[in-house]
């Protein structure tokens, strides 16, 4: 006689002990599924500032932070120092980069943006990036570099992690002071080229057209209103006064 | 030239009045405000800015006070339909007393420059001027531009739904720009026409008494008061010149306004090499 087990005849001892071990191996199965489970769960991004509420918008960011507000104090060494990765397109150390190598090692797209870089330490960010500290968010209202790009390691604003990559730049930086803010609205150019400077016609060419433009219509009015009043002025002075009389 | 005192003759009408005085009031408040966080750096923005309240009151007052005036635009295109005479639209807009302009603007304006050098006589000018139609035509130019980069740099996270976020950059820009081109023509062109020049010493109180004195009209704008003549009106729009008392106002209240003005125009100027552009 015997039961059916996995297809097989097989006798009846010799089939609870089949089917233990089917129980077992299922149940071993299980607790890995939950494992990785409670795994992936741990490994969830963090809670963006766009997903919490909160009433006050231009003073939210320094309200909620933990910090001394001495940003440039400290200064913290990359995690890594790897002493043969450099600047693409600059040939250092024993094996430069091959174009492929280079495309993955650019550094807008680096864990650490500023990783490789002697003397890292021992220099303030405005000593590579002094026209970055001329715009609004800096003079005006007193941000610091760090508020916005993070601690060290820094990451380069198009590495997949980094919370300035344009696809959660608006959840997990802007929207710390301007609460609601769009991935549109994070499209502002912080750091604005300078509009005057004909590297902008490269960079930001809408800009660079609008304000010679505007530029144009300004001089243009005044090349033309300012001689002419002044030249109305001095006629007016000469006039004779029987003609102003009647 | 009337035996009756009435020597002066109507030019503005009292809604007109207010309406140049409302315009006058926010423009300026705009340009204190404006400046003061432009120049929020110097002293002089500081200065600016503590008057209103510091920096952000500043802002606050300059948003109110530029919708104010987007709606004192709307009201004004709104007279406009009303005061256009639809059935005789075409010399209603292109008339004479229309302030669309027109080639004769163009060759008045020719003329009259070339009488500065003493080419020619002076030209003639009907009710207005080339240059009182373009102080015109700034302001109606310049109140949407500015009105509307203003509106989408005080709304962006609303403006950024529609446009893209580096609109709010261009926006900026223009926004400054054309500010300061707003700024410069009223407190450097406007002002020298209305105040300085010889015929206007030391102001033209037109826009605050609402009329002219006959005899600088009949020199300035022959062609005005003889087409008032011809049509039997300039009996009527003869009015008297107003009370010594009114007239102290009239003038204190403009060389108040262009003290403003001045002191903006200088501490613009001279504090723009400390600023952050």
């Amino acid at each position: 006689m015997g039961t059916l087990v996995h297809g097989k005849r097989i006798h009846e001892p010799e089939a609870i002990t089949v089917r233990m071990r089917v129980m077992r191996r299922g149940l071993k199965r299980s607790l890995w599924t939950l494992l990785a489970l409670i795994m992936g769960l741990t490994a969830q991004p963090l809670i963006a500032s766009a997903q919490e509420e909160a009433g006050s918008a231009m003073r939210r960011y320094r309200e909620r932070e933990f910090s001394t507000g001495y940003y440039e104090e400290y200064e913290a060494k990359p995690i890594r120092q790897r002493p043969l990765v450099g600047v693409p397109g600059v040939s250092e150390g024993l094996f430069p980069y091959s174009p492929t190598a280079a495309a993955v090692r650019i550094r807008t797209r680096l864990a650490d943006s500023h990783q490789g870089i002697k003397f890292y330490e021992n220099l303030s960010c405005d000593y590579c990036h002094m026209r970055e500290t001329k715009d609004i968010h800096t003079v005006r209202a007193n941000l610091t570099c760090r508020q916005c790009h993070g601690g060290e390691p820094i990451a380069s604003i198009n590495h997949y992690y980094s919370p300035l990559n344009p696809i959660r730049r608006h959840a997990y930086v802007c929207s710390k002071c301007h609460a609601g803010a769009s991935a549109s609205y994070a499209s502002y150019v912080v750091h604005a080229p300078n509009p005057a400077m004909i590297s902008t016609l490269q960079t930001f060419p809408l800009l660079f057209i609008v304000f010679w433009g505007m530029v144009a219509i300004a001089v243009g009015t005044f090349l033309v209103f300012l001689p002419h009043t002044i030249a109305w002025g001095i006629r007016e002075i000469s006039m004779r006064k029987e003609k102003t009389a009647k | 030239m009337k035996p009756s005192g009435k020597i002066r003759l109507k030019r503005f009408s009292v809604g007109q009045r207010i309406f140049h005085l409302l315009l006058m009031l926010s423009f300026l408040t705009q340009g204190a405000t404006g400046l003061a966080r432009m120049y929020i750096e110097t002293d002089f923005g500081k200065g600016l800015a503590s008057f209103f309240g510091g920096y952000e009151r500043a802002l606050a007052i300059h948003k109110y006070v530029g919708i104010l005036m987007i709606c004192g635009f709307l009201v004004h295109l709104l007279y406009l339909i009303v005061s256009i005479d639809w059935s005789q639209y075409k010399s209603s807009l292109f008339g004479p007393d229309s302030l669309i302009p027109t080639p004769g603007d163009a060759r008045e304006f020719i003329h009259h420059i070339c009488w500065f050098f003493g080419l020619i006589r002076a030209p003639r000018f009907d009710r207005w001027g080339y240059w009182e139609k373009f102080d015109y035509w700034a302001v109606f130019w310049g109140i949407p531009i500015l009105g509307i980069t203003g509106l989408i740099l005080a709304y962006p996270l609303i403006s950024t739904r529609v446009m893209p976020g580096w609109g709010l950059n261009i926006a900026f820009w223009i926004h400054r720009i054309e500010a300061i081109l707003a700024m410069a023509h009223v407190f450097i062109i406007h002002f020298f026409i209305g105040h300085l020049r010889r015929t206007n010493f030391p102001m033209d109180r037109a826009m605050f008494e609402g009329s002219v004195d006959l005899d600088v009209a009949s020199h300035e704008k022959p062609f005005w008061v003889a087409r008032l003549a011809q049509t039997g009106k300039l009996e009527g729009m003869l009015v008297p010149e107003s009370k010594p008392g009114r007239r102290i106002l009239f003038y204190v209240f403009g060389y108040a306004a262009m003290m403003v003005g001045v002191f903006l125009l200088i501490g613009g100027l001279v504090n723009s090499p400390y600023i952050t552009w």
